[in-house]
């Protein structure tokens, strides 16, 4: 089957894909075809949160959308975190929390965290946030160092 | 996996013409996908193609008086941020949130939850307590379906293999609540759920019960226990606990809790969405 290429932007570069099958998911176009490894697989099933992305500033698990269904769309993985204002203030707070223990969980965190503030604003509390972090797993931590992260990103933050 | 094409179409003829050129079992509808990832990675080398509802117009809510009409392929979350749902609905609100996490919620649809029928689905019993009605097309047009009469089962719906379900409709706002128990409260499946609204111009309380097969039900034995009261109190709200409890259809299901553990919760849950629904109605929600 012939097909027109698939073009997304990725972290901010166009991109231009050229045999993507139908079938393909989103997970594996970011992981094996554009080589960009920080995006996780945990679960492959829309349970752990790992595969969190961006699509058009909104998160996204990326293991249960076809990467035909984002053509056209721009996105943003974990690597691309660091060119914008508020995905380098998520990265910092859970530098500074210390909020990552074996950091298979962290993009997914930091971009479903990024993909909230966007989204919200300032305007969240950090019950509120951490409510709507709620399809995120976290094997290591206990998630009290992610919640000491996510309550340096909160308006009640000193 | 098989090598299907995903086939995009522009318009409701365009689709529906689509569904009908394909065998049943060799297309299946995609909405947001969040559902039927689980069925394209099992499925057999029947499957050919996959329907993508993205480019037609269903993205869509309106109010219109007290009529809200939300397009099948609205994203949840979309849904969820309209400030009249969490006023005028505050139980479907409360259910929309029960569904997965935020990035879920994205892409996860009303249209596909109906077309799912999960027993285990948040979002059927408050469409249940709000008379919800689902207006479906196909070749031979429209027609509407009361919610209660879409769902046949688990996974089974009236929707004939040529049809796709347009939008839903919820003809008044009732002051309503949702209500699970899970083990864990994220991600997870609820053990049993409830959810009560109080119909305003027919001065009637509705129940209904999710969570267990073989679909959400109403518990028109218990609705009956709570007459018209507006308001019942503690000693009116036992009788209908009791009867929930005794009517609840679960005879012999033991998955993720057991029989007793769920006649009891039924019962408490019940009575605790009653009090927050009223509780809705005092504070002025119309
Ligand atoms: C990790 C995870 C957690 C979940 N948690 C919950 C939860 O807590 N509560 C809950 O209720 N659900 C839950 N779900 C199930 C699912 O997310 C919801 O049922 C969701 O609403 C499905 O919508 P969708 O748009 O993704 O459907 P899809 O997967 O696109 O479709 C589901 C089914 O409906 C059909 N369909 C979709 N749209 C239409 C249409 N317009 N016309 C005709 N047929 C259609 C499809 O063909 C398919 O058979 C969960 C799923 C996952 C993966
Ligand atoms: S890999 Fe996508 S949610 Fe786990
Ligand atoms: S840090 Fe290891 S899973 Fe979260």
């Amino acid at each position: 089957m012939t097909h027109r290429p698939l073009s997304i932007a990725v972290n901010g570069t166009a991109r231009s894909l050229d045999d993507v099958p139908d079938s393909e998911r989103l997970l594996d176009t970011i992981r094996w075809r554009l080589g960009l490894k920080g995006t996780k697989e945990g679960c492959r099933s829309g349970e752990c949160g790992a595969c969190t992305v961006l699509v058009d500033g909104v998160s996204t698990l990326s293991c249960l959308t076809l990467s035909r269904e984002v053509d056209g769309t721009s996105l943003t993985t974990v690597e691309g975190v660091a060119d914008d204002p508020v995905g380098k203030e998520v990265a910092e707070a859970f530098a500074r929390a210390g909020a990552v223990q074996c950091g298979y969980c962290t993009p997914g965190f930091v971009m479903a965290l990024v993909g909230l503030l966007k989204e919200r604003g300032r305007s969240a509390t950090v019950e509120e946030l951490l409510a709507d972090l709620g399809g995120n797993l976290c094997r290591c931590t206990g998630y009290l160092s992610i919640a000491r992260a996510v309550a340096l990103l909160s308006r009640e933050s000193p | 996996m098989p090598p299907f094409s995903l086939v995009t179409p522009t318009s409701v003829e365009e689709a529906v013409a689509e569904l009908r050129t394909v065998a049943p079992g060799e297309v299946a509808v995609l909405a947001g996908g969040t559902d039927l990832s689980f069925d394209l990675d099992r499925a057999g080398p029947s499957l050919r193609r996959v329907l993508s509802l993205r480019r037609l117009p269903w993205r869509t809510l309106d109010w219109n008086g007290p009529v809200l009409t939300v397009g099948s392929t609205l994203p949840l979350r979309s849904l969820e941020e309209d400030p009249g749902i969490s006023r005028r609905h505050p139980g479907l609100y409360q259910a929309i949130r029960a569904v997965g996490g935020v990035p879920l919620r994205h892409r996860a649809t009303l249209g596909g939850n109906l077309g799912r029928a999960s027993p285990a689905s948040d979002l059927l019993p408050v469409l249940l307590v709000l008379d919800a009605e689902v207006d479906l097309v196909g070749p031979a047009g429209s027609r509407s379906v009361g919610v209660d009469r879409f769902l046949l089962g688990p996974r089974r719906t009236v929707l004939a293999h040529d049809e796709l379900i347009r939008s839903v409709r919820f003809p008044e706002p009732r002051p309503s609540a949702y209500l699970w128990q899970r083990v864990r409260p994220a991600n997870d499946i609820s053990q049993i759920a409830v959810a009560a609204a109080f119909s305003p111009s027919e001065r009637r309380w509705r129940l209904a019960v999710g969570g267990i097969p073989p679909r959400a039900t109403r518990l028109p034995d218990a609705e009956q226990r709570l007459a018209s009261s507006v308001a019942p109190t503690d000693p009116e709200l036992r009788p209908m606990a009791e009867e929930a409890s005794r009517q609840l259809p679960i005879a012999g299901d033991r998955r993720r809790a057991s029989e007793e553990y769920r006649r009891h919760l039924v019962g408490v849950l019940l009575s605790r969405a009653v009090r927050a629904a009223a509780a809705h109605l005092s504070e002025g929600a119309r």
